[in-house]
């Protein structure tokens, strides 16, 4: 799999789902990132994704729901005087705040296949000659970031052996402090390794360049296309805009724009036949 | 010819007033060097001075003459001299860029801009020259130290190095681990390279080695090191108390993992059990258990109450505090014992760096460290985990007298550990813990 056709694909993914105010849209692309991320990780890898996106979606719905007391539909109202919360909750909001979610889940998941279906090597060679060396340093410390989470629990676990009790933020210091300086030690100690071995010498080469192929350029022009397809319709007033103020009214689905979402399923097709 | 030359060279590090190394001259010549000396000495200085990591990587202050294959060291920065001398580190987890195996030993390959088509022939040649070959084509995350240094070492050797320098490359493994990573070592100085290596392990090594420097405090001096022996340092076994630690019918592991699965074991005040077998084997996780530190999936694990005092397999967990004093003084005001901080650091051996920021200490001092900070005052049960990772003879010397002490004053003791030395000097029962099952061993059957 080339890390560019999974790019050109993210992208495209992303550009409509920031693009667009209307949640069917928005609804297509998280369809497509999450039937294609099962294509190509399987189902059993995306579990804690899909955990996190859902909590952070409904994070975002709630939030908007509780904060945004706008709208016709009055589903219930707290007294003015409880501060923050008090007011209408309406339907509006929780439908503005439940678009706002799908936005952000599709985002996350249109950018998932970065970290669940690509080695930190595939990225690094998809990258234009110029940022090679910023890529092998960011593969560096993107292999340092689960030892983090490992050191974490090592270290509370000693502490706590040790006499160590949670009491108030300060008492934190004694986990979060080795921690931290464990990190930093980690990654003085990865520097000084490509160091020794030569990086920052010049000009970078790649034992294996990944070149596009046939399948990666179909991924690539169908993300293109669905980028141009929707930009059309939108210039045309198919792709009309939504808003969930003042009073709630279903959102309208037009036929190219619907096109478009459907062309980022084809990771569906490719991404299965690597699997 | 020699390798490498060094004249009168000094060096300080950032801030330092007294030099990490004064005044040493030195010539390396082909075949293996062997470096040795206490921990904090210098020697992993002396070896970043033949790379240039100091002090180009490091700062500081440096004075004298430092060539490495005709190359001022001086004036050289280190991302040149990777062409001609390789360096293998400490730790196999901190220096891994790449999870593929054979991306990983291309790495500095990419950064010289070799031609892809030659790459490949390197990377395989490498591989083979480190007796790495069958790893080619795997996950980095898969493999085990020893596997993940001969990586190293085949990343070094892809560069086609004249010099090899391997600092500490044992410090972090167990036996298996060690012994596969010195044959690789071994194997390269008979294929007629030159290698510089800084090793405690020195039984391993002592029959391929063409010269041999001592470093201590700084100096250099070329000598044949003489380790002391931990046989003769056995103390007389007191005779053991009560149970102090039970598990029955436990079975315990992670995220559904079976670790361990229905063990009965049990030991006692005044008594050193030790734990042997294989990495992965649950040594680490039965160790936990009694600790309290993980709950059994089934089972009953009973201690008898009082103080814990606990080393985990990396030392940095514990050290946070401004200087080794406090980091020992934090664990008796805890306690509630009134022994002075100095006792231990002086049983250790670390009185001199008391004063001192525990992180700053070499990878050997860390190690004794974190010992001096577990395990002051009076502790009922000590539970070490790999004790002697990283320190040097001495030092296991002055462990093992530590040890017997708190056995002898009535501490139940549980130690897991690779090193047959310690195992031989220290063991009243020894447990061999492997394929999820706790087993009483006789010594002769236990694995390394």
């Amino acid at each position: 799999m080339n890390a560019r056709a999974v790019a050109a694909w993210s992208a495209a993914c992303l550009f409509i789902v920031l693009f667009t105010t209307n949640p069917a849209y928005k609804a297509l692309v998280l369809a497509a990132a999450i039937a294609s991320l099962a294509a190509g990780a399987g189902l059993r890898r995306m579990r804690g994704l899909l955990t996190g996106v859902v909590l952070i979606a409904a994070f975002a719905t709630l939030l908007n729901f509780v904060s945004a007391h706008l709208g016709a539909t009055v589903l219930f109202e707290l007294p003015a005087s409880i501060p923050g919360v008090g007011g209408p909750y309406t339907l509006e909001a929780f439908a503005a705040g439940l678009s706002g979610g799908l936005t952000v889940a599709a985002a996350i998941v249109a950018a998932a296949p970065f970290s669940l279906m690509l080695a930190s090597h595939d990225v690094m060679d998809a990258l234009p000659a110029a940022l090679s060396r910023t890529g092998a340093a960011i593969a560096a410390s993107l292999n340092l970031v689960p030892s983090v989470s490992a050191s974490f629990l090592q270290v509370s676990e000693a502490q706590r052996l040790r006499g160590w009790r949670p009491r108030g933020p300060r008492s934190w210091a004694e986990v979060i402090v080795p921690v931290v300086l464990t990190s930093v030690e980690g990654s003085i100690q990865l520097a000084e390794s490509m160091e020794a071995r030569g990086f920052g010498s010049g000009p970078r080469t790649a034992l294996k360049p990944s070149p596009l192929r046939k399948l990666d350029w179909v991924l690539v022009a169908a993300s293109a296309a669905a980028v141009i397809t929707f930009l059309a319709a939108h210039a045309t007033g198919g792709a009309a805009d939504w808003y969930a103020y003042p009073a709630l009214s279903p959102p309208s689905i037009d036929i190219a724009s619907l096109a478009a979402c459907l062309l980022l399923f084809v990771p569906v097709v490719t991404w299965r036949s690597r699997a | 010819m020699a390798i490498a030359r060094l004249s009168h060279l000094s060096y300080w590090y950032p801030g330092a007033e007294e030099p990490a190394l004064r005044d040493v001259s030195l010539l390396l010549d082909a075949g293996l060097t062997l470096v040795t000396g206490p921990s904090g000495g210098g020697k992993s200085t002396l070896l970043r001075i033949l790379n240039g990591l100091v002090p180009h990587f490091h700062g500081g202050r440096i004075a004298g003459v430092a060539d490495v294959d005709g190359h001022d060291v001086i004036t050289t920065p280190t991302r040149t001299l990777a062409r001609t001398v390789g360096f293998v580190f400490q730790d196999p987890e901190l220096q891994t860029v790449y999870d593929a195996v054979d991306r990983e030993v291309a790495f500095g390959l990419e950064n010289i801009a070799l031609p892809p088509r030659e790459m490949a022939a390197r990377v395989e040649e490498a591989l083979h020259a480190a007796g790495a070959a069958h790893l080619a084509g795997r996950s980095v995350r898969t493999l085990s130290g020893g596997e993940r240094q001969r990586v190293a070492l085949a990343s070094a050797l892809a560069m086609r190095p004249r010099l090899v320098v391997l600092d500490e490359p044992t410090s972090q493994l167990d036996a298996e681990g060690a012994s596969m990573v010195l044959d690789a070592v071994k194997n390269l100085v008979e294929q007629g390279r030159a290698a510089v290596i800084a090793e405690h392990r020195l039984d391993r090594l002592l029959t391929q080695t063409s010269a041999s420097l001592i470093v201590e405090r700084g100096s250099v001096s070329a000598a044949w090191p003489a380790a002391p022996s931990l046989s003769a340092t056995r103390p007389m076994r007191s005779s053991r108390g009560p149970v102090a630690w039970s598990l029955a019918g436990v079975t315990a592991g992670f995220g559904g993992r079976v670790v361990l699965d229905s063990i009965d074991v049990a030991g006692h005040q005044g008594e050193v059990v030790v734990l042997s077998g294989p990495n992965g084997g649950g040594k680490t996780t039965l160790l936990r258990l009694i600790a309290g530190a993980m709950a059994p999936m089934s089972g009953k694990v009973e201690r008898r109450p009082g103080r814990i005092a606990y080393l985990p397999q990396n030392p940095t967990a514990l050290l946070h505090r401004p200087t080794l004093r406090s980091e020992v003084s934090l664990t008796l005001e805890r306690a509630g014992d009134s022994e002075p901080p100095e006792a231990i650091l002086n049983e250790l051996g670390l009185l001199a760096v008391a004063g001192r920021y525990p992180r700053d200490l070499s990878c050997g001092e860390r190690q004794r460290a974190a010992l001096a900070a577990v395990l002051p005052g009076r502790p009922d049960l000590v539970l070490l985990d790999e004790p002697t990772r990283g320190i040097d003879a001495e030092a296991r010397v002055a462990l093992v007298r530590l040890v017997s002490r708190l056995r002898d004053g009535g501490a139940a003791v549980v130690l897991a550990t690779h090193d047959p030395d310690l195992r031989a000097a220290l063991a009243d029962r020894e447990l061999s813990v492997s394929g999820g099952k706790v087993l009483e061993a006789t010594r002769s059957s236990v694995p390394a």
